[in-house]
Protein backbone atom coordinates (compact mmCIF):
# COMPACT_ATOMS: atom_id res chain seq x y z
CA UNK A 1 0.00 0.00 0.00
CA UNK A 2 1.44 3.47 -1.11
CA UNK A 3 -0.36 6.75 -1.87
CA UNK A 4 -0.36 7.37 -5.34
CA UNK A 5 -1.76 9.73 -7.62
CA UNK A 6 -4.39 8.55 -9.74
CA UNK A 7 -5.57 10.33 -13.24
CA UNK A 8 -9.27 9.53 -13.27
CA UNK A 9 -10.94 8.50 -17.06
CA UNK A 10 -12.60 11.55 -16.92
CA UNK A 11 -9.36 13.56 -16.51
CA UNK A 12 -10.06 14.13 -12.35
CA UNK A 13 -6.32 13.45 -10.49
CA UNK A 14 -7.06 12.37 -7.09
CA UNK A 15 -4.41 10.70 -4.59
CA UNK A 16 -5.43 7.61 -3.58
CA UNK A 17 -4.05 5.16 -0.63
CA UNK A 18 -4.16 2.08 -2.89
CA UNK A 19 -1.77 -0.41 -5.03
CA UNK A 20 -3.35 -1.25 -7.57
CA UNK A 21 -4.72 1.98 -9.84
CA UNK A 22 -6.17 1.79 -13.02
CA UNK A 23 -4.65 4.84 -15.71
CA UNK A 24 -5.68 5.39 -19.28
CA UNK A 25 -2.24 4.14 -20.71
CA UNK A 26 -4.08 0.72 -19.83
CA UNK A 27 -6.96 0.78 -21.16
CA UNK A 28 -7.74 -0.36 -24.67
CA UNK A 29 -10.63 0.68 -26.20
CA UNK A 30 -11.35 -1.38 -29.07
CA UNK A 31 -11.63 -4.55 -26.70
CA UNK A 32 -15.37 -4.39 -26.62
CA UNK A 33 -15.10 -4.87 -30.70
CA UNK A 34 -12.84 -7.46 -30.23
CA UNK A 35 -14.87 -9.31 -28.07
CA UNK A 36 -18.00 -8.75 -30.33
CA UNK A 37 -15.76 -10.03 -33.61
CA UNK A 38 -15.16 -13.33 -31.70
CA UNK A 39 -19.02 -14.08 -31.07
CA UNK A 40 -19.26 -12.32 -27.77
CA UNK A 41 -22.00 -9.98 -27.49
CA UNK A 42 -21.73 -5.67 -26.66
CA UNK A 43 -20.89 -5.97 -23.45
CA UNK A 44 -21.15 -2.01 -23.08
CA UNK A 45 -25.11 -2.85 -23.03
CA UNK A 46 -23.76 -5.07 -19.93
CA UNK A 47 -26.60 -3.09 -16.64
CA UNK A 48 -23.81 -4.13 -14.10
CA UNK A 49 -26.90 -5.43 -12.05
CA UNK A 50 -24.75 -8.51 -10.76
CA UNK A 51 -27.31 -10.76 -12.00
CA UNK A 52 -24.99 -12.91 -13.35
CA UNK A 53 -22.59 -13.20 -10.67
CA UNK A 54 -25.36 -14.04 -8.04
CA UNK A 55 -26.07 -17.29 -9.44
CA UNK A 56 -22.27 -18.15 -10.80
CA UNK A 57 -21.72 -21.62 -9.61
CA UNK A 58 -17.75 -20.58 -10.10
CA UNK A 59 -18.07 -17.12 -8.54
CA UNK A 60 -19.08 -18.96 -4.64
CA UNK A 61 -15.71 -20.59 -4.85
CA UNK A 62 -13.36 -18.87 -6.12
CA UNK A 63 -12.22 -14.63 -6.79
CA UNK A 64 -13.82 -15.09 -10.04
CA UNK A 65 -17.01 -12.21 -10.34
CA UNK A 66 -18.53 -12.36 -13.98
CA UNK A 67 -19.99 -8.95 -13.31
CA UNK A 68 -16.51 -7.38 -12.66
CA UNK A 69 -14.97 -9.23 -15.73
CA UNK A 70 -17.75 -7.49 -17.79
CA UNK A 71 -16.86 -4.43 -16.22
CA UNK A 72 -13.01 -5.26 -17.46
CA UNK A 73 -14.10 -5.82 -20.65
CA UNK A 74 -15.94 -2.02 -20.60
CA UNK A 75 -13.25 -0.60 -19.72
CA UNK A 76 -11.08 -2.63 -22.61
CA UNK A 77 -8.38 -3.78 -19.48
CA UNK A 78 -8.00 -7.37 -21.18
CA UNK A 79 -4.77 -7.99 -19.01
CA UNK A 80 -6.87 -8.07 -16.03
CA UNK A 81 -9.43 -10.58 -17.34
CA UNK A 82 -6.18 -12.68 -17.59
CA UNK A 83 -6.39 -16.08 -15.99
CA UNK A 84 -9.85 -15.93 -15.00
CA UNK A 85 -11.24 -17.14 -18.23
CA UNK A 86 -10.69 -20.61 -18.37
CA UNK A 87 -12.49 -21.42 -14.93
CA UNK A 88 -16.00 -20.22 -16.80
CA UNK A 89 -18.13 -23.90 -16.27
CA UNK A 90 -20.29 -22.74 -19.49
CA UNK A 91 -23.19 -23.02 -17.80
CA UNK A 92 -25.02 -20.70 -19.37
CA UNK A 93 -26.90 -19.71 -16.13
CA UNK A 94 -25.50 -16.22 -16.13
CA UNK A 95 -27.59 -15.89 -19.64
CA UNK A 96 -30.82 -17.32 -18.11
CA UNK A 97 -31.02 -14.46 -15.67
CA UNK A 98 -29.63 -11.51 -17.06
CA UNK A 99 -31.83 -9.13 -18.10
CA UNK A 100 -29.78 -6.80 -20.58
CA UNK A 101 -29.56 -10.19 -23.29
CA UNK A 102 -25.85 -10.10 -22.92
CA UNK A 103 -24.67 -13.34 -22.32
CA UNK A 104 -21.80 -13.40 -20.34
CA UNK A 105 -20.62 -17.05 -20.46
CA UNK A 106 -20.07 -16.18 -25.18
CA UNK A 107 -17.83 -12.95 -23.58
CA UNK A 108 -15.78 -15.58 -21.68
CA UNK A 109 -16.10 -17.69 -24.76
CA UNK A 110 -14.61 -14.77 -26.68
CA UNK A 111 -12.12 -13.87 -24.34
CA UNK A 112 -10.91 -17.67 -24.67
CA UNK A 113 -10.78 -17.26 -28.05
CA UNK A 114 -8.55 -13.74 -28.02
CA UNK A 115 -6.35 -15.73 -25.57
CA UNK A 116 -5.18 -18.41 -27.63
CA UNK A 117 -4.86 -16.01 -30.64
CA UNK A 118 -2.44 -14.07 -28.10
CA UNK A 119 -0.58 -17.43 -27.23
CA UNK A 120 -2.11 -18.21 -24.19
CA UNK A 121 -3.19 -21.45 -24.75
CA UNK A 122 -3.71 -24.05 -21.48
CA UNK A 123 -1.91 -28.17 -21.74
CA UNK A 124 -5.68 -29.51 -21.80
CA UNK A 125 -6.39 -27.41 -25.00
CA UNK A 126 -3.52 -29.39 -26.96
CA UNK A 127 -4.00 -32.59 -25.27
CA UNK A 128 -7.84 -32.60 -26.49
CA UNK A 129 -7.04 -31.25 -29.81
CA UNK A 130 -3.84 -33.53 -30.65
CA UNK A 131 -6.27 -36.78 -28.95
CA UNK A 132 -9.08 -35.63 -32.10
CA UNK A 133 -6.22 -35.46 -34.56
CA UNK A 134 -4.89 -38.86 -33.65
CA UNK A 135 -7.87 -40.59 -32.82
CA UNK A 136 -10.40 -38.87 -33.81
CA UNK A 137 -11.99 -38.26 -30.07
CA UNK A 138 -11.38 -35.72 -27.39
CA UNK A 139 -10.23 -38.88 -24.87
CA UNK A 140 -7.82 -41.07 -25.28
CA UNK A 141 -9.25 -44.61 -26.46
CA UNK A 142 -8.31 -47.20 -23.96
CA UNK A 143 -7.23 -50.87 -24.78
CA UNK A 144 -8.63 -52.06 -21.16
CA UNK A 145 -11.67 -50.56 -21.61
CA UNK A 146 -11.82 -52.03 -25.05
CA UNK A 147 -11.31 -55.30 -23.14
CA UNK A 148 -14.49 -54.50 -21.30
CA UNK A 149 -16.66 -53.88 -24.47
CA UNK A 150 -15.40 -56.69 -25.69
CA UNK A 151 -16.97 -59.15 -23.09
CA UNK A 152 -19.97 -57.04 -22.93
CA UNK A 153 -20.31 -57.75 -26.86
CA UNK A 154 -19.90 -54.14 -27.77
CA UNK A 155 -17.63 -53.87 -31.08
CA UNK A 156 -14.09 -52.11 -30.99
CA UNK A 157 -14.03 -48.66 -30.22
CA UNK A 158 -14.15 -47.56 -34.13
CA UNK A 159 -10.61 -45.53 -33.52
CA UNK A 160 -8.73 -49.08 -33.66
CA UNK A 161 -11.07 -49.84 -36.86
CA UNK A 162 -9.31 -50.23 -39.53
CA UNK A 163 -11.80 -48.23 -41.77
CA UNK A 164 -11.35 -45.10 -39.46
CA UNK A 165 -8.20 -44.06 -41.05
CA UNK A 166 -10.61 -42.37 -44.04
CA UNK A 167 -12.14 -40.41 -40.94
CA UNK A 168 -8.96 -39.22 -39.49
CA UNK A 169 -7.56 -37.85 -42.85
CA UNK A 170 -10.84 -36.15 -43.48
CA UNK A 171 -10.47 -34.29 -39.61
CA UNK A 172 -7.12 -33.76 -40.32
CA UNK A 173 -7.45 -31.92 -43.87
CA UNK A 174 -10.59 -29.65 -42.13
CA UNK A 175 -8.34 -28.84 -39.07
CA UNK A 176 -5.44 -27.82 -41.59
CA UNK A 177 -7.68 -26.04 -44.12
CA UNK A 178 -9.28 -23.65 -40.79
CA UNK A 179 -5.26 -23.22 -39.40
CA UNK A 180 -6.18 -24.65 -36.08
CA UNK A 181 -3.53 -26.80 -36.02
CA UNK A 182 -1.00 -23.52 -36.19
CA UNK A 183 -3.32 -21.86 -33.66
CA UNK A 184 -2.67 -24.03 -31.18
CA UNK A 185 0.58 -25.29 -32.09
CA UNK A 186 -0.03 -28.79 -33.81
CA UNK A 187 1.33 -28.82 -36.69
CA UNK A 188 3.59 -32.11 -36.48
CA UNK A 189 0.40 -33.96 -35.87
CA UNK A 190 -1.35 -33.21 -38.84
CA UNK A 191 -0.74 -35.01 -42.05
CA UNK A 192 -3.23 -33.80 -45.07
CA UNK B 1 -41.70 -43.75 -37.13
CA UNK B 2 -39.02 -41.55 -36.90
CA UNK B 3 -35.54 -43.04 -37.79
CA UNK B 4 -31.89 -42.18 -35.83
CA UNK B 5 -28.46 -42.70 -35.69
CA UNK B 6 -26.90 -43.36 -32.52
CA UNK B 7 -24.38 -40.94 -31.23
CA UNK B 8 -22.42 -41.77 -28.45
CA UNK B 9 -19.17 -39.36 -28.16
CA UNK B 10 -16.21 -40.01 -26.85
CA UNK B 11 -16.70 -40.36 -22.78
CA UNK B 12 -19.28 -43.53 -23.70
CA UNK B 13 -17.55 -46.00 -25.64
CA UNK B 14 -13.71 -45.21 -24.11
CA UNK B 15 -15.31 -44.81 -20.82
CA UNK B 16 -18.37 -46.42 -19.90
CA UNK B 17 -19.21 -49.32 -21.86
CA UNK B 18 -21.59 -50.43 -19.89
CA UNK B 19 -23.94 -46.74 -20.44
CA UNK B 20 -23.46 -48.05 -24.47
CA UNK B 21 -24.65 -51.15 -23.38
CA UNK B 22 -27.41 -50.06 -21.74
CA UNK B 23 -28.62 -47.61 -24.44
CA UNK B 24 -28.11 -50.19 -27.36
CA UNK B 25 -30.48 -52.84 -24.72
CA UNK B 26 -32.77 -50.16 -24.09
CA UNK B 27 -33.69 -48.76 -27.73
CA UNK B 28 -33.23 -53.15 -29.06
CA UNK B 29 -35.01 -55.69 -29.91
CA UNK B 30 -35.37 -56.59 -25.65
CA UNK B 31 -36.63 -52.80 -25.51
CA UNK B 32 -38.24 -50.55 -27.21
CA UNK B 33 -37.52 -52.00 -30.64
CA UNK B 34 -36.53 -48.31 -31.92
CA UNK B 35 -35.67 -47.87 -35.83
CA UNK B 36 -32.13 -46.71 -34.52
CA UNK B 37 -28.36 -47.26 -36.70
CA UNK B 38 -24.69 -46.87 -35.92
CA UNK B 39 -22.56 -44.21 -38.36
CA UNK B 40 -19.23 -45.46 -37.76
CA UNK B 41 -17.65 -42.38 -39.35
CA UNK B 42 -18.74 -40.48 -36.82
CA UNK B 43 -15.93 -38.91 -34.90
CA UNK B 44 -15.73 -36.15 -31.58
CA UNK B 45 -19.20 -33.70 -31.70
CA UNK B 46 -16.35 -31.56 -31.30
CA UNK B 47 -16.34 -31.03 -27.45
CA UNK B 48 -17.43 -27.12 -27.14
CA UNK B 49 -15.62 -26.51 -24.06
CA UNK B 50 -12.27 -27.05 -26.28
CA UNK B 51 -13.19 -26.66 -29.65
CA UNK B 52 -16.19 -23.89 -29.43
CA UNK B 53 -13.85 -22.15 -26.85
CA UNK B 54 -11.11 -21.70 -29.05
CA UNK B 55 -12.41 -21.48 -32.63
CA UNK B 56 -15.84 -21.34 -33.56
CA UNK B 57 -14.78 -21.67 -36.89
CA UNK B 58 -13.25 -25.03 -36.44
CA UNK B 59 -15.69 -26.25 -34.33
CA UNK B 60 -18.42 -25.61 -37.00
CA UNK B 61 -16.54 -27.47 -39.79
CA UNK B 62 -16.34 -30.71 -37.13
CA UNK B 63 -19.70 -30.14 -36.52
CA UNK B 64 -20.92 -30.06 -40.16
CA UNK B 65 -18.87 -32.78 -40.98
CA UNK B 66 -20.98 -34.92 -38.38
CA UNK B 67 -24.16 -33.44 -39.13
CA UNK B 68 -23.85 -34.06 -42.92
CA UNK B 69 -23.51 -37.65 -42.12
CA UNK B 70 -26.57 -37.87 -40.56
CA UNK B 71 -28.17 -36.12 -43.60
CA UNK B 72 -26.90 -38.36 -45.91
CA UNK B 73 -28.59 -41.32 -43.69
CA UNK B 74 -31.95 -39.01 -44.05
CA UNK B 75 -32.10 -39.87 -39.92
CA UNK B 76 -32.40 -37.52 -36.47
CA UNK B 77 -29.35 -37.95 -34.70
CA UNK B 78 -30.06 -39.51 -30.53
CA UNK B 79 -27.11 -37.96 -28.46
CA UNK B 80 -26.79 -39.44 -25.66
CA UNK B 81 -24.46 -36.94 -24.24
CA UNK B 82 -25.13 -33.11 -22.88
CA UNK B 83 -22.17 -32.01 -24.49
CA UNK B 84 -22.69 -33.23 -27.85
CA UNK B 85 -26.27 -32.33 -27.72
CA UNK B 86 -25.66 -29.00 -27.56
CA UNK B 87 -22.50 -28.58 -30.13
CA UNK B 88 -24.28 -30.63 -32.87
CA UNK B 89 -27.74 -28.87 -32.09
CA UNK B 90 -25.79 -25.15 -32.17
CA UNK B 91 -23.53 -26.47 -35.13
CA UNK B 92 -27.11 -27.17 -37.11
CA UNK B 93 -28.16 -23.80 -35.72
CA UNK B 94 -25.51 -21.49 -37.24
CA UNK B 95 -25.77 -23.81 -40.69
CA UNK B 96 -29.71 -22.15 -40.88
CA UNK B 97 -27.50 -19.33 -41.80
CA UNK B 98 -26.91 -19.29 -45.87
CA UNK B 99 -23.54 -17.35 -45.69
CA UNK B 100 -22.07 -19.95 -42.58
CA UNK B 101 -23.30 -22.71 -44.51
CA UNK B 102 -21.52 -21.49 -47.89
CA UNK B 103 -18.37 -20.83 -45.86
CA UNK B 104 -18.38 -24.78 -44.13
CA UNK B 105 -19.36 -26.18 -47.47
CA UNK B 106 -16.70 -24.35 -49.22
CA UNK B 107 -14.38 -26.25 -46.58
CA UNK B 108 -16.14 -29.52 -46.55
CA UNK B 109 -15.63 -30.19 -50.49
CA UNK B 110 -12.34 -31.08 -49.53
CA UNK B 111 -13.80 -33.57 -48.22
CA UNK B 112 -16.20 -34.06 -50.68
CA UNK B 113 -18.89 -33.37 -48.50
CA UNK B 114 -21.65 -30.91 -48.85
CA UNK B 115 -24.06 -29.51 -46.23
CA UNK B 116 -27.82 -28.75 -47.27
CA UNK B 117 -29.63 -29.95 -44.65
CA UNK B 118 -32.18 -33.33 -45.43
CA UNK B 119 -34.56 -32.60 -47.87
CA UNK B 120 -37.97 -32.48 -46.93
CA UNK B 121 -40.57 -31.44 -49.63
CA UNK B 122 -40.82 -30.00 -52.74
CA UNK B 123 -42.31 -26.78 -53.94
CA UNK B 124 -42.32 -27.05 -58.10
CA UNK B 125 -38.98 -27.59 -58.56
CA UNK B 126 -37.60 -26.03 -55.26
CA UNK B 127 -36.79 -28.60 -52.75
CA UNK B 128 -37.05 -27.48 -49.48
CA UNK B 129 -34.68 -28.09 -46.63
CA UNK B 130 -34.85 -28.83 -43.25
CA UNK B 131 -31.54 -28.33 -40.75
CA UNK B 132 -30.72 -32.03 -39.44
CA UNK B 133 -32.42 -32.97 -35.94
CA UNK B 134 -30.42 -33.55 -33.31
CA UNK B 135 -31.96 -34.85 -30.15
CA UNK B 136 -31.02 -35.99 -26.83
CA UNK B 137 -31.82 -39.29 -25.40
CA UNK B 138 -34.66 -38.11 -22.57
CA UNK B 139 -36.39 -36.22 -25.25
CA UNK B 140 -36.55 -39.41 -27.24
CA UNK B 141 -37.24 -41.59 -23.92
CA UNK B 142 -39.72 -38.83 -22.95
CA UNK B 143 -41.79 -37.68 -26.13
CA UNK B 144 -41.22 -40.12 -28.94
CA UNK B 145 -41.19 -43.26 -26.90
CA UNK B 146 -43.43 -42.22 -24.52
CA UNK B 147 -43.78 -42.30 -20.25
CA UNK B 148 -46.82 -45.42 -20.61
CA UNK B 149 -44.21 -47.30 -22.65
CA UNK B 150 -41.46 -47.01 -20.00
CA UNK B 151 -43.61 -47.92 -17.32
CA UNK B 152 -45.16 -50.41 -19.02
CA UNK B 153 -41.75 -52.15 -19.73
CA UNK B 154 -40.76 -52.30 -16.27
CA UNK B 155 -39.95 -55.41 -14.54
CA UNK B 156 -37.94 -55.06 -11.52
CA UNK B 157 -39.68 -53.25 -9.14
CA UNK B 158 -37.77 -50.07 -7.73
CA UNK B 159 -40.41 -48.78 -5.74
CA UNK B 160 -38.19 -47.97 -2.56
CA UNK B 161 -35.56 -46.97 -4.60
CA UNK B 162 -35.01 -43.03 -4.06
CA UNK B 163 -33.27 -40.81 -6.84
CA UNK B 164 -31.92 -37.68 -6.73
CA UNK B 165 -31.28 -36.98 -10.80
CA UNK B 166 -28.99 -34.13 -12.26
CA UNK B 167 -30.03 -32.67 -15.73
CA UNK B 168 -26.59 -31.28 -16.51
CA UNK B 169 -26.29 -27.35 -17.94
CA UNK B 170 -26.17 -28.47 -21.88
CA UNK B 171 -29.48 -30.45 -21.27
CA UNK B 172 -31.30 -26.65 -20.65
CA UNK B 173 -29.02 -24.07 -21.32
CA UNK B 174 -28.85 -21.75 -23.44
CA UNK B 175 -32.09 -21.31 -24.40
CA UNK B 176 -30.58 -19.23 -27.31
CA UNK B 177 -31.98 -21.45 -29.92
CA UNK B 178 -34.04 -24.14 -28.65
CA UNK B 179 -35.23 -26.25 -25.70
CA UNK B 180 -36.25 -29.44 -24.44
CA UNK B 181 -37.22 -28.79 -21.04
CA UNK B 182 -37.92 -25.95 -18.95
CA UNK B 183 -34.65 -24.49 -18.40
CA UNK B 184 -35.71 -23.01 -14.79
CA UNK B 185 -37.93 -26.18 -13.70
CA UNK B 186 -37.28 -29.13 -16.00
CA UNK B 187 -39.45 -32.07 -15.60
CA UNK B 188 -38.81 -34.77 -18.47
CA UNK B 189 -35.85 -36.97 -16.88
CA UNK B 190 -37.72 -36.77 -13.30
CA UNK B 191 -40.85 -38.25 -15.18
CA UNK B 192 -38.33 -41.09 -16.94
CA UNK B 193 -37.08 -41.99 -13.22
CA UNK B 194 -40.98 -42.40 -11.90
CA UNK B 195 -42.02 -43.85 -15.04
CA UNK B 196 -39.71 -46.75 -14.33
CA UNK B 197 -41.21 -47.60 -10.73
CA UNK B 198 -38.77 -45.11 -8.48
CA UNK B 199 -39.27 -41.90 -6.61
CA UNK B 200 -37.31 -38.75 -7.91
CA UNK B 201 -36.59 -36.69 -5.02
CA UNK B 202 -36.21 -33.20 -4.84
CA UNK B 203 -33.02 -31.53 -3.19
CA UNK B 204 -31.27 -28.08 -2.73
CA UNK B 205 -29.84 -26.35 -5.99
CA UNK B 206 -30.85 -29.16 -7.88
CA UNK B 207 -30.05 -27.51 -11.16
CA UNK B 208 -26.22 -26.67 -9.92
CA UNK B 209 -23.42 -27.27 -12.76
CA UNK B 210 -21.29 -30.40 -11.76
CA UNK B 211 -18.17 -28.52 -12.50
CA UNK B 212 -17.02 -30.28 -14.77
CA UNK B 213 -17.98 -28.38 -18.14
CA UNK B 214 -16.64 -25.67 -19.98
CA UNK B 215 -12.87 -27.36 -19.30
CA UNK B 216 -12.61 -26.64 -16.00
CA UNK B 217 -12.33 -30.24 -14.77
CA UNK B 218 -9.23 -30.56 -17.42
CA UNK B 219 -8.16 -26.92 -16.29
CA UNK B 220 -8.73 -26.91 -11.98
CA UNK B 221 -9.49 -30.11 -11.40
CA UNK B 222 -9.82 -29.20 -7.37
CA UNK B 223 -12.47 -26.23 -8.14
CA UNK B 224 -14.55 -28.92 -10.08
CA UNK B 225 -14.60 -31.21 -7.66
CA UNK B 226 -15.39 -28.85 -5.00
CA UNK B 227 -18.43 -27.97 -6.78
CA UNK B 228 -19.43 -31.51 -6.86
CA UNK B 229 -19.06 -32.09 -2.76
CA UNK B 230 -21.43 -29.03 -2.69
CA UNK B 231 -23.87 -31.31 -5.14
CA UNK B 232 -23.19 -34.38 -3.44
CA UNK B 233 -23.81 -33.33 0.28
CA UNK B 234 -27.34 -31.98 -0.78
CA UNK B 235 -27.88 -35.14 -1.95
CA UNK B 236 -27.04 -37.10 1.01
CA UNK B 237 -28.88 -34.84 2.80
CA UNK B 238 -31.85 -36.09 1.49
CA UNK B 239 -30.53 -40.08 1.66
CA UNK B 240 -30.87 -40.78 -2.20
CA UNK B 241 -29.81 -44.32 -2.89
CA UNK B 242 -28.64 -43.35 -6.48
CA UNK B 243 -27.53 -40.20 -9.07
CA UNK B 244 -29.07 -40.66 -12.07
CA UNK B 245 -27.90 -38.34 -15.01
CA UNK B 246 -28.49 -37.99 -18.69
CA UNK B 247 -24.74 -36.58 -19.27
CA UNK B 248 -21.81 -39.29 -19.40
CA UNK B 249 -19.82 -35.94 -18.42
CA UNK B 250 -21.52 -35.03 -15.36
CA UNK B 251 -21.22 -38.92 -14.66
CA UNK B 252 -17.53 -39.28 -14.96
CA UNK B 253 -17.71 -36.19 -12.88
CA UNK B 254 -19.89 -37.21 -10.11
CA UNK B 255 -18.04 -40.52 -10.40
CA UNK B 256 -14.04 -39.65 -10.60
CA UNK B 257 -14.92 -36.64 -7.88
CA UNK B 258 -16.41 -38.22 -4.83
CA UNK B 259 -13.53 -40.45 -4.30
CA UNK B 260 -11.22 -37.23 -3.42
CA UNK B 261 -13.90 -36.51 -0.46
CA UNK B 262 -16.04 -39.81 0.87
CA UNK B 263 -15.07 -43.28 1.52
CA UNK B 264 -17.90 -45.15 -0.17
CA UNK B 265 -20.03 -42.43 -2.37
CA UNK B 266 -23.98 -41.87 -3.87
CA UNK B 267 -23.62 -44.93 -6.92
CA UNK B 268 -24.05 -42.62 -9.71
CA UNK B 269 -25.59 -43.81 -13.58
CA UNK B 270 -26.56 -43.12 -16.59
CA UNK B 271 -30.45 -42.70 -17.36
CA UNK B 272 -30.16 -45.68 -19.57
CA UNK B 273 -28.65 -47.75 -17.04
CA UNK B 274 -31.40 -46.63 -14.73
CA UNK B 275 -33.96 -47.62 -17.20
CA UNK B 276 -32.40 -50.91 -18.08
CA UNK B 277 -32.37 -52.17 -14.14
CA UNK B 278 -35.84 -51.24 -14.27
CA UNK B 279 -36.53 -53.12 -17.64
CA UNK B 280 -35.16 -56.35 -15.62
CA UNK B 281 -31.56 -56.48 -17.39
CA UNK B 282 -29.07 -58.43 -15.12
CA UNK B 283 -26.75 -55.76 -13.63
CA UNK B 284 -23.42 -57.56 -14.63
CA UNK B 285 -24.41 -56.47 -18.21
CA UNK B 286 -23.90 -52.70 -17.03
CA UNK B 287 -20.73 -52.45 -16.51
CA UNK B 288 -20.72 -51.04 -12.99
CA UNK B 289 -17.74 -52.50 -12.31
CA UNK B 290 -15.75 -49.55 -14.72
CA UNK B 291 -17.09 -46.56 -12.30
CA UNK B 292 -15.15 -45.63 -9.57
CA UNK B 293 -18.03 -45.34 -7.15
CA UNK B 294 -19.24 -48.82 -6.33
CA UNK B 295 -23.22 -49.66 -6.98
CA UNK B 296 -23.54 -52.79 -4.60
CA UNK B 297 -25.32 -50.44 -1.75
CA UNK B 298 -27.96 -49.99 -4.36
CA UNK B 299 -28.21 -53.39 -6.30
CA UNK B 300 -27.88 -54.92 -2.66
CA UNK B 301 -31.13 -52.60 -1.91
CA UNK B 302 -32.52 -53.98 -5.40
CA UNK B 303 -31.84 -57.39 -3.99
CA UNK B 304 -33.85 -57.10 -1.13
CA UNK B 305 -36.77 -55.80 -2.41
Amino acid sequence: MGEVEKTFISGLKEVLVEEKVIDESQLEPSFAKEIKKYGGKDVMTCLQCGNCTGVCPISLKIDYKTRIIIKYCQFGLKKFTLGTRWVCATCYRCYEHCPADINPAEVMIALRHIAVREGVIPPFIKVAATNLVRYGQSVKPDEEVNKIRKELGLGDIHTFDPGYKKVLREISILVHASKYDKLIGIEEEVKT
Amino acid sequence: MTQYAYFFGCVIPNRYPGVEYAVRWVCGKEGFDIDVMDVPEFSCCPVPGIFYSTDKDTWLLLAARNLVLAQDERREILTVCNGCFTSLMKGSEYLRDPKSMGRVNRVLAQVGKKYTGVPKKSEGRRKVFEPVSVRHYIDVMANDVGLEAITAKTKRSLKNISVAVHYGCHYLRPTETRTIDDPNNPVLLDRIVEACGATSIDYEDKLDCCGAGGGVRSHVVDLANSLTEDKCKNISAVGADCIVTGCPFCLLQFDNAQKTFSKDGIPVMHVSQFQALSMGIDPISLGFDTHHVSAHSLLRKLRGS
